[in-house]
């Protein structure tokens, strides 16, 4: 397990590396310059160049990418153009609200896909799975910058229970994870379903039955385990994909969150903060899906996690 | 409040209706009531808006607080509420004084400055002239980075004659030099934020900074060294709402007070104006959409093109439409209600015939395939790009529409990547002509994207610039608006209104046309009126 762990956490350097390279090179390619989209109109040609020569902009992209893999690896990310502030620091202030809401949405779509899959699995082709499914289909089908609104007006105007906007206490948390997790608690219910309709005809879902438990317990205790896998793995993407995926979100909701800040930082081509931003999100990724590595282990004991 | 109770109830009602028929839905029943009592138990209490607090939902955050550093127009609006400069501009965009309490101009070069006694900055300590020297020195001083001190170019030194008395000299005569006095004013030792722009000096303003949350909140709170008017706001919160329909949600449900310009979707108007506790406002407004013609492409050389062009582009019926009447047909870069205005200009109003003629007269055919442009825009203007397309498409010109973000379309116009853009600019001087008609000007060295190149015109400028007279710079500046009109190098499509949207609580807003808030220090609140009727 530790060697597996070391293994995993080596291999987290190439990534890295790969990912750092890759989004230098493709921000620096993309036209603009941050320098002349900071100054404004009515910047002199003198103080473009001494602003660009402060901000090593001036050095050859060789020289700027050996600095920045040498801060890389100090641990240094550069200090954001536009900010004025360590690119650390910023992303240390605005990453909790990211983590925060992922998680918060992807608490909400595992609620509500496990009953959904359950209800759906256990009977399929009836009333329940095709309400089930519509529900499924509705959160699949419906876009977060209609479902976010929505929610607003029905539980912030008119009924008053919930905060409309930023981010404070767990009243402010429910809509923006009710509307991020929605549609992946609609993807994990038909995928949960699929999985159980699966396991059903399975033996040992007969030798379960036959030693007198009731459908829906051998469902629950048997089926369910063995129909968690494919699950657990979509849950790994998913919970991937909320973290980086949550700017609709956070603009309708007023979350200070990583994404908009990454979309600022990409308009300003902030370089260091854009590397910065696509950095954290690309390792907490990896470590998403490392720890879906691990929940194998846990879910079904075949799996070893061993070195090779 | 009483809607909201009533509808949660008959949700616990509806839930507690189902009849039981197995342990496990009685679970699920007893997990929905669970959520329901944890969705009331977050509820917030419709709260009546206190008589001296003030809401003003913003699009974008302020890029820092610190003045000497500031270029966005975000910051620059909230700073005015914070410090002060020496001289300000009034509505007709004149500099008038504000710390200074008396200007004198010895020679042409020369600015004395006298500052007016007892100010002091939020901190406690008085203003003088030592402080001002010390921000137009940070400013200046290049390890500083500020990126305001291009605006300083001509300014050749600043010196303390006393206590109350700066003096501002100018490297030539130079007749915009007032503009460079409005540079707000921080304390002498203030540290330059090298760690972070959101290090906040004191100002001598009507408010302070009392909280700032990157990307959510900015508190203002009263100046405790200078006195207010009861009834005025105690405190002001500019919340960042980045999304409209939520800004207009706001107003709507009484939790945002006010919001202006930028924070309103031209589309949410007509749905805003419904509600009689709103107040939209529309008055003159001094940014200009504008059409940039690229003369370095041959076609567009010709001025018989552009002005088919300006004759072929409708522009009532798209402020009518698309801009829901909140912009005014511009004849020049300058608006009439500017002190250096010139009215009798040139005009180019709708007539697609003579467009026609125009196209022909230059040599092409009705859907000329030479009559094909490349139309830079960003996201934000593609809708008026589709527009125009479809209009000089009458015409027979063929716009090809490229969309690329902010930073890509400001870089393709800066290397001149472009046969026609759109784009928009907030005109506050006669001076602004400088930067975007003299031949100098051609990027990187300023705005004149188009390139531009007129000896008569780069005289002009430059007669403008070193003429103190004030009479005859004003009758130089009507020869430059003149000129532009009828040399239209850009095709100035509109005025943009400064639009705001204020509840009826808050009143006596002073609308000024670069979409300033200081009147936010002034505004009174209406006593609490009775509840408000949806």
């Amino acid at each position: 397990m530790i060697d597996y762990l070391l293994r995993r956490l080596l291999g987290l350097i190439p990534v890295v590396l790969g990912v750092a390279t890759l989004t230098f090179m493709l921000i620096h390619l993309v036209p603009g310059d941050p320098v002349v989209a900071m100054l404004g109109d009515s910047a002199q040609p003198a103080d473009i160049v001494a602003m660009r020569h402060q901000l090593g902009l001036d050095q050859p992209l060789v020289t700027q990418y050996g600095a920045f893999l040498g801060g890389l690896v100090r641990g240094d990310l550069g200090e954001s153009i536009t900010m004025r502030a360590p690119v650390r620091r910023v992303i240390a202030e605005r990453y909790p609200a990211t983590l925060e809401l992922a998680a918060a949405g992807l608490f909400v779509a595992v609620l509500i896909a496990f009953p959904l899959g359950l209800i759906a699995g256990a009977n399929p082709g009836g009333i329940t799975d095709a309400s089930a499914m519509g529900v499924a289909v509705l959160g699949i089908s419906i876009p977060h910058i209609y479902l976010g609104p929505l929610l607003m007006i029905v539980f912030s105007l008119e009924l008053r229970s919930l905060p409309l906007t930023g981010r404070g206490g767990i009243a402010h948390l429910v809509l923006p994870a009710i509307t991020l997790g929605f549609s992946m608690a609609a993807i994990l219910a038909r995928m949960l379903r699929q999985s159980l309709l699966g396991a059903r005809h399975a033996e040992y879902m007969r030798t379960a039955i036959g030693k007198g438990l009731s459908p829906v317990a051998a469902l629950i205790r048997h089926a369910l385990r063995n129909a968690l896998m494919p699950v657990i793995t979509l849950l790994g993407l998913e919970a991937g994909a909320l973290l980086t995926g949550s700017i609709i979100v956070e603009t309708i909701f007023s979350w200070p969150g990583l994404g908009r800040l990454m979309i600022t930082a990409i308009n300003n081509r902030d370089y260091p903060l854009v590397e910065g931003c696509v950095l954290t999100f690309a390792l907490s990724y990896v470590v998403v899906n490392l720890i879906t590595d691990l929940a194998y282990g846990t879910v079904d004991p075949r799996v070893r996690l061993t070195s090779r | 409040m009483l809607k909201g109770a009533r509808a949660q109830l008959l949700l616990l009602f509806a839930i507690l209706r189902l009849k039981p028929k197995r342990t496990a839905s009685h679970r699920g029943r007893l997990l929905l009531i669970a959520v329901v009592v944890v969705l009331a138990g977050c509820a917030r209490r419709a709260s009546v808006a206190p008589t001296d607090y003030l809401q003003v939902d913003i699009n974008v955050p302020p890029t820092t607080l610190d003045p000497r550093f500031a270029t966005d127009a975000m910051s620059g609006r909230i700073d005015e509420l914070v410090y002060e400069s020496m001289v300000r501009f009034d509505q007709a965009g004149k500099p008038v004084d504000e710390l200074a309490e008396r200007i004198d101009q010895p020679e042409p070069t020369r600015l004395v400055f006298h500052l007016r006694h007892g100010v002091r900055f939020s901190d406690g300590h008085e203003l003088t002239a030592r402080d001002v020297k010390f921000t137009y020195d940070t400013v200046l001083d290049p390890s500083s980075g500020s990126m305001r001190r291009s605006a300083l170019a001509e300014l050749k030194s600043i010196n303390v004659l006393d206590d109350y008395t700066v003096e501002m000299t100018a490297r030539r005569p130079y007749a915009p030099a007032l503009e460079m006095a409005t540079l707000p004013i921080v304390p002498a030792g203030s540290p330059s934020p090298h760690s972070s722009l959101l290090i906040a000096p004191a100002g001598s303003g009507p408010f302070r900074f009392a909280m700032y949350r990157r990307d959510e909140a900015l508190l203002l709170e009263r100046n405790p060294t200078r006195p207010y008017q009861p009834g005025t706001a105690r405190r002001i919160l500019f919340k960042i709402v980045p999304d409209a329909t939520v800004r207009a949600l706001e107003l709507v449900e009484d939790i945002c007070d006010f919001t202006e310009n930028d924070g309103i979707q031209r589309d949410l108007i007509p749905y805003l104006e419904r509600h009689p506790f709103l107040h939209v406002e529309r008055s003159p407004g001094s940014f200009l959409q504008y059409l940039a013609f690229n003369l370095r492409d041959p076609r567009l050389k010709d001025i018989r093109l552009r002005r088919a062009f300006a004759a072929a582009i409708d522009r009532k019926a798209i402020i009518r439409s698309m801009l829901q009447d909140t912009a005014t047909p511009a004849t020049g870069f300058l608006i009439p209600e500017n002190w250096a205005y010139a009215g009798d200009v040139e005009r180019y109003e709708y007539d697609p015939d003579k467009a026609r003629q125009l196209i022909e007269a230059a040599g092409y055919s009705k859907d000329d395939p030479r009559l094909r442009f490349v139309y830079k825009t960003t996201p934000e203007g593609h809708r008026m790009a589709e527009i125009l397309q479809a209009m000089l498409k009458q015409a027979g010109i063929t716009l090809e529409i490229h969309t690329n973000e902010w930073a890509t379309f400001y870089a393709d116009l800066q290397r001149g990547n472009f046969a026609l853009a759109a784009s928009q600019l907030a005109v506050a001087s006669p001076h602004d002509y400088y930067f975007f008609f003299h031949s100098s000007m051609m990027p990187p060295h300023g705005s004149n994207r188009v390139g531009y190149s007129n000896p008569e015109m780069d005289h002009l400028l430059e007669q403008a610039d070193t003429t103190m007279d004030p009479i005859r710079r004003r009758a130089i500046c009507a020869q430059i608006q003149q000129l532009a009109a009828r040399d239209i190098p850009y095709l100035p499509l509109w005025w943009i209104n400064t639009l705001t949207i204020a509840n009826q609580r808050v009143r006596g807003f002073v609308r000024y046309p670069d979409g300033s808030l200081r009147s936010l220090a002034t505004v009174r609140f209406s006593p609490p009126a009775a509840p408000i009727a949806r």
